[in-house]
Formats: C-alpha cells, sequence, structure tokens
C-alpha cells in the first residue's frame, strides 16, 4: 500500500516537472492571462451596486453597441474615437462618476485601450475601471 | 519487480511527453508592427510550417477584435507544406500601443489552439494632451493648457485651433522646445455651462485634424 502511495506521489511530480517548463515557456502566450491589473478590474456585481455613481461606456464596435447594450451605456469605440470622445466630454461626463468601461468578452482588450486614453489622452480625474468579463458576464449575470 | 516495471512505464511516459511538439509550427507567435503614420491598416504576417507526419485542419482562426481581420489561404495543412495568416488591422482613429490577437485552432491534439500576437505602435503627426479641460462651475475662469507636440521625425512649425463656441478662446504659443506649442483656452465664465469643441490644425502634408474639448460644468457638479 505504501509502495503504491510512493509511486503515485513520485508520478505526479514527474507530471508537474514537464508542466511547470510548459508554464514559464508560454508565459507569454496563455491567452486567458489578463495584462490588466486587479486594481483595475470591477466586477458586474459591484459596478451595478454604484447605480447612478457609474458612467457605462461600451468600447466595443458601434454596430454591436446598437444591437445590444448596457442600460444607460455611452458608445465610445476606437473607429470613431474622436467623434464620439467630443459628444461623451461635451454631454455624458461628469467628474464624480466612476467610469466603467466594458468590450464583449474576458480575451478582448478593446476596453483596456480606451481606459488607457481617458486616462493618458483626456487626462480624467475619475476612477476609471475595466468590467471583468465584459459584455458577456454582464449579459451572464442580468 | 511490478514496482520497476511501474517506473520503467512511468518514465517511458515522462520521455514521450517531453519531446512531442505540435505539427503546425510557426515561425514566430508575435508581430511587432510600426504602420506609417499615415496608413489606413496594418498587417501582421504569420508564417506556419507542418512539421508534423500527418495533415492538420485548422479549423478557425478568430481575431480578438471586429479591427482586425484574418485571411487564410486554405484550411488543410498537408505534412511539410508551409503557409500564411495573414492579420489586417484597420487603424481608424487608434493611437498608442495596440495589442491584438488571433486564435488559431486546429484539430492537432498536442497543440488544439495558438495565440498569435500583434503589437502596432500607432504614431501621430502631433500629440495632444490633455484633450479635454474643464471647469467646475464658479471656478475662477483662468486659462487652461493644452500641449500640442510634433511626433516623432515630424516636423510643425504652426499649429491653428478654433473653438466651435464663442464661449471660449483658444490663444496658440510656442513651447519649451521645436515642435511644441501651448493652447491656451479660457472660458469666459464659468457662472453656467457651456462646452466648445476645438479643431486643431497643425501645418502637415497630408492635412489632419485633431480634437480636443472644453467644457464648464453646471452649478451643482461634485468634485472628483
Amino acid at each position: 500500500m505504501k509502495a503504491l502511495l510512493r509511486q503515485s506521489v513520485a508520478l505526479l511530480a514527474l507530471a508537474l516537472l514537464p508542466a511547470a517548463v510548459q508554464a514559464l515557456y508560454l508565459r507569454d502566450k496563455i491567452p486567458w492571462q489578463s495584462r490588466v491589473a486587479e486594481s483595475d478590474l470591477v466586477s458586474v456585481e459591484v459596478a451595478r451596486s454604484w447605480g447612478a455613481n457609474a458612467l457605462w461606456v461600451d468600447a466595443r464596435p458601434v454596430d454591436e453597441f446598437e444591437r445590444d447594450h448596457i442600460p444607460g451605456a455611452v458608445s465610445l469605440g476606437q473607429d470613431h474615437w474622436s467623434e464620439l470622445l467630443s459628444q461623451f466630454l461635451e454631454k455624458q461626463w461628469s467628474p464624480e462618476k466612476k467610469i466603467v468601461v466594458y468590450c464583449s468578452a474576458e480575451s478582448c482588450n478593446l476596453a483596456e485601450d480606451v481606459a488607457r486614453r481617458l486616462r493618458d489622452e483626456s487626462k480624467l480625474p475619475n476612477e476609471i475601471r475595466i468590467l471583468k468579463g465584459g459584455w458577456e458576464a454582464w449579459l451572464a449575470k442580468k | 519487480m511490478n514496482g520497476k516495471r511501474i517506473w520503467f512505464f512511468s518514465f517511458l511516459c515522462f520521455s514521450l511527453a517531453a519531446t512531442t511538439q505540435a505539427a503546425l509550427v510557426f515561425e514566430k507567435t508575435t508581430v511587432d508592427l510600426n504602420p506609417d503614420m499615415n496608413a489606413s491598416t496594418a498587417v501582421a504576417v504569420f508564417k506556419y510550417e507542418n512539421k508534423g507526419d500527418t495533415l492538420v485542419h485548422i479549423k478557425a482562426v478568430k481575431p480578438s477584435c471586429g479591427c482586425t481581420t484574418a485571411a487564410l489561404a486554405k484550411n488543410d495543412v498537408a505534412p511539410g507544406e508551409k503557409g500564411e495568416i495573414k492579420a489586417t488591422f484597420t487603424i481608424g482613429d487608434r493611437s498608442g500601443l495596440q495589442v491584438k490577437t488571433i486564435s488559431v485552432e486546429t484539430d492537432d491534439p498536442k497543440a488544439p489552439q495558438t495565440v498569435l500576437t500583434f503589437k502596432a505602435t500607432i504614431a501621430q503627426a502631433l500629440e495632444v494632451t490633455p484633450n479635454f479641460v474643464f471647469w467646475q462651475a464658479g471656478e475662477a475662469a483662468q486659462p487652461k493648457t493644452i500641449i500640442a507636440k510634433a511626433g516623432k521625425g515630424v516636423t510643425i512649425k504652426k499649429v491653428d485651433v478654433t473653438s466651435s463656441s464663442g464661449d471660449f478662446t483658444a490663444k496658440v504659443e510656442p513651447g519649451s522646445t521645436a515642435g511644441e506649442f501651448k493652447i491656451q483656452i479660457q472660458p469666459k465664465e464659468t457662472t453656467k455651462p457651456l462646452n466648445a469643441s476645438l479643431t486643431i490644425k497643425p501645418d502637415v502634408t497630408p492635412a489632419k485634424v485633431y480634437y480636443a474639448s472644453a467644457r464648464v460644468m453646471p452649478p451643482g457638479t461634485a468634485q472628483p
């Protein structure tokens, strides 16, 4: 019995070795690895709890926004950035609101780009977060 | 004796697992792109070869963003055959570093999914920072500065700025270095909500227009 246990542990250890090597080698290639810091993300539940203090920004292309979007969200895709940004800043933006940017899913990085531009190019003083899981997560928890 | 067999079998499995590799091998899985300043698209090419001894079927090629299309000449790759996936990225109004991925799914059990990445640095002829200035209601109607700076390798000697509204004035002054300009924006008053679009035109060929916004917040707007 002891011998069997020893061999099982040894087998597991042997399996771990190539797994560790692969994880190190593929560090930059793992698709689900997020480039966004956890502190920049917000879950659907938390963002919802902000109520009227949240300003939802849809980073997806306009056609996807027009098909459906989070109620009250503003379209701010990068295909028509200058025009949409002017409209957003002049009409919807408010300095005290928390901005929640989302795109289609966890794997898309459009929200990340839009959040970066609002911070770096527009220098908005708001707290800007990216919706964890994006539109898909919102739909799942609707 | 039985224990020795198990050890030998485990070692054999481990050795085999360590030596296996995907049949479809990409020359590079990450490509850096530096498109021309006036380019509307950027193209990344990912070359591959089937280094295995069986046919590989590419089931799907999925870009991470609607801004990218991925073209594949054929889905079946015979042993020894080479090919490429051409990803075309529409630049649109994008700027700065753009990182996009393309997921390639095959029927190869050793590598059912490969993620290809391209990093495109979108340069601007003029960098405008910040592209938005605002005043709280009742705040002193003092000018606020927007810096317009010529992009790397671009010569700009003059910048014209116009405001969509007479409620704001825009004045252009030379900056601290060549190719840098200070745009001073000033509202006439801050007692009522105002806004304006600022059109910024540098003397570059082909002509390019940049935008900024200015706004006086409505009374009662909370501080950030």
